[in-house]
């Protein structure tokens, strides 16, 4: 067997841990970020109705996740698409929640106050598009190692009906 | 592979119990040692020591002439399989045998091929992605075997691995370790309790008890000539018949029968005339006869191609070994021979030679 043929047949064995692991972290990510946005830096908060949307997201975000990482742990191509979606609801999700915040404003001692500091803002939006990203780097590698496995599985399958 | 050397290797616990004593041995390059004795005989602390889980107490321990007796167990390139398989439950049989190798930080297209070559030996190759809880006890004793055998280590060790499994699969398990140890031509130090295995496996057996190596050398060695009455007893199945009695006037004399010496017998144990001494007869060298020593029987075991019969002769227990089909009932009667004795000195125990 050469490099690459060894490369493939390793996967016969060994679990998707890359992507598991990465969307494992996307996860914790994702609990930093809604740690930060729920603990305002000006001791108000601004809430709305979005927020209980916001933390109900957050649970079944984990749940999703948590399942998808040991779906693709498993190479099943199902989990590391849905991984790739929920990456890039991460992105959108920057555009609701931490953009109304950092745009609103409250009263405080007859002074008008924003509600968010310009350093959480970017600290929740860091943390946001990073899980997304690793979200999305889950799901491609995810895809990848599958795609190849099947195909040396297939390969596999010729040689031995030969 | 590797020699391996024990020289007066001695172990004493903390609270001053001796479980070896001045223990030599020397094994050569590709040899499968047996240390063979009961429970509690230090058998299994001689191993540990050799894998480094005991310190000890005295002694050298030495592989390829590099003295190793103070040396970290991981460093001493040596594997050890367990009774028990120590594999790890959340690991598939592939991460278990890999696992060494990734502590050593190997690569990983290495660890996969040298895997794959040990599941092909092993006949694992299809049980690669199993758990050890989906396997059976026979494939998990392999998959222990081949962890040690992916780490190519210059000694393999084996504590009692087959005590775990059922009469059947140990048989097939102990054929397995024979082909293997052929294959691999490796070092191996091996444990058991059980004659059979030593028997059938070793290259050399040591035959130990109490703590002291009793005789040393190959089983036919062990069975046909042993050191002592405790050899002789141990080895064997059924054991040896032994009787008490003197040496007289060319005869070994008991209570309950008279054993004329040939020649040569009696050329050998000149220097016993009148000293008390103990005959050995293994049951498959009791012989029927038309005359000779009257034997009570207490029970016919049929074996199928062979005939266990327990009786006394006289106030002594004798068990016999027949190559034919018998049917004694309790109570009859029988006229045996000895075609093979051993003689052993009752005040040493040693055998006379």
């Amino acid at each position: 067997m050469d490099e690459k043929q060894i490369r493939r047949d390793r996967l016969r064995y060994s679990k998707n841990k890359t992507s598991s692991g990465l969307a494992l972290l996307a996860i914790v990510l994702n609990v930093f970020y809604f740690v930060s946005i729920y603990k305002s830096d000006v001791g108000n908060y601004y809430y709305t109705w979005l927020t209980g949307v916001s933390i109900i997201f957050n649970l079944v975000f984990m749940l999703t996740v948590f399942l998808c990482s040991e779906g693709v742990k498993n190479y099943h191509l199902g989990y590391s698409v849905t991984l790739i979606v929920v990456g890039v609801i991460q992105f959108v999700r920057t555009r609701i929640i931490p953009k109304k915040a950092y745009e609103a404003v409250v009263i405080l001692a007859d002074q008008e106050t924003k509600v968010m500091t310009d350093a959480q803002h970017t600290r929740i939006i860091i943390y946001l598009i990073a899980s997304g990203a690793l979200l999305i780097l889950a799901g491609v590698i995810g895809i990848i190692k599958t795609a190849t496995l099947r195909a040396y599985e297939k390969e596999l399958e010729t040689k031995t009906a030969a | 592979m590797a020699s391996l050397k024990l020289q007066h290797l001695e172990k004493i616990y903390d609270n001053k119990v001796q479980a070896v004593y001045d223990f030599n041995l020397d094994v050569k390059d590709g040899e499968l040692i047996v240390l063979v004795g009961p429970s509690g005989c230090g058998k299994s602390t001689t191993l540990r020591m050799v894998a480094g889980l005991e310190d000890i107490t005295s002694g050298k321990l030495l592989i390829d002439d590099r003295d190793i007796t103070s040396m970290p167990p991981k460093d001493r390139d040596i594997a050890m399989v367990f009774q028990n398989y120590a594999l790890y439950a959340h690991m598939t049989v592939y991460e278990n045998m890999a696992f060494s190798l990734v502590l050593r930080k190997e690569n990983k297209n290495v660890i996969h091929q040298k895997v794959l070559a040990a599941a092909e030996i092993l006949g694992l190759t299809d049980q690669l992605n199993k758990k050890p809880a989906q396997l059976s006890g026979g494939q998990r004793q392999r998959v222990a075997m081949g962890r040690a055998i992916v780490r190519t280590p210059k000694v393999f060790l084996f504590d009692e691995p087959l005590s775990n499994l059922d009469a059947k699969l140990r048989g097939a398990t102990r054929r397995e370790i024979l082909l293997l140890h052929k294959r691999l031509r490796a070092t191996m130090l091996y444990v058991t309790h059980d004659q059979t295995e030593a028997l059938t496996l070793a290259d050399r057996i040591v035959c130990m008890s109490m703590g002291h190596v009793q005789q040393i050398g190959t089983p036919l060695e062990l069975y046909d000539t042993p050191a002592n009455l405790f050899v002789a007893s141990f080895i064997g199945l059924p054991p040896m018949n032994f009787f008490e009695g003197r040496i007289e006037n060319g005869s070994f004399v008991s209570e309950d029968f008279k054993y004329p010496l040939n020649a040569e017998q009696k050329e050998l144990l000149k220097a016993y005339e009148n000293k008390e001494m103990t005959l050995g007869v293994r049951p498959e060298n009791v012989v029927r006869a038309d005359s000779g020593i009257r034997v009570r029987v207490n029970l016919n075991e049929n074996l199928g191609q062979t005939t266990l019969v327990h009786g006394t002769a006289g106030s002594s227990k004798i068990t016999c070994k027949f190559r034919e089909w018998c049917d004694y009932k309790e109570g009859d009667e029988v006229y045996v021979g000895f075609d093979r004795v051993h003689f052993f000195d009752k005040e040493t125990s040693n055998a006379v030679r």
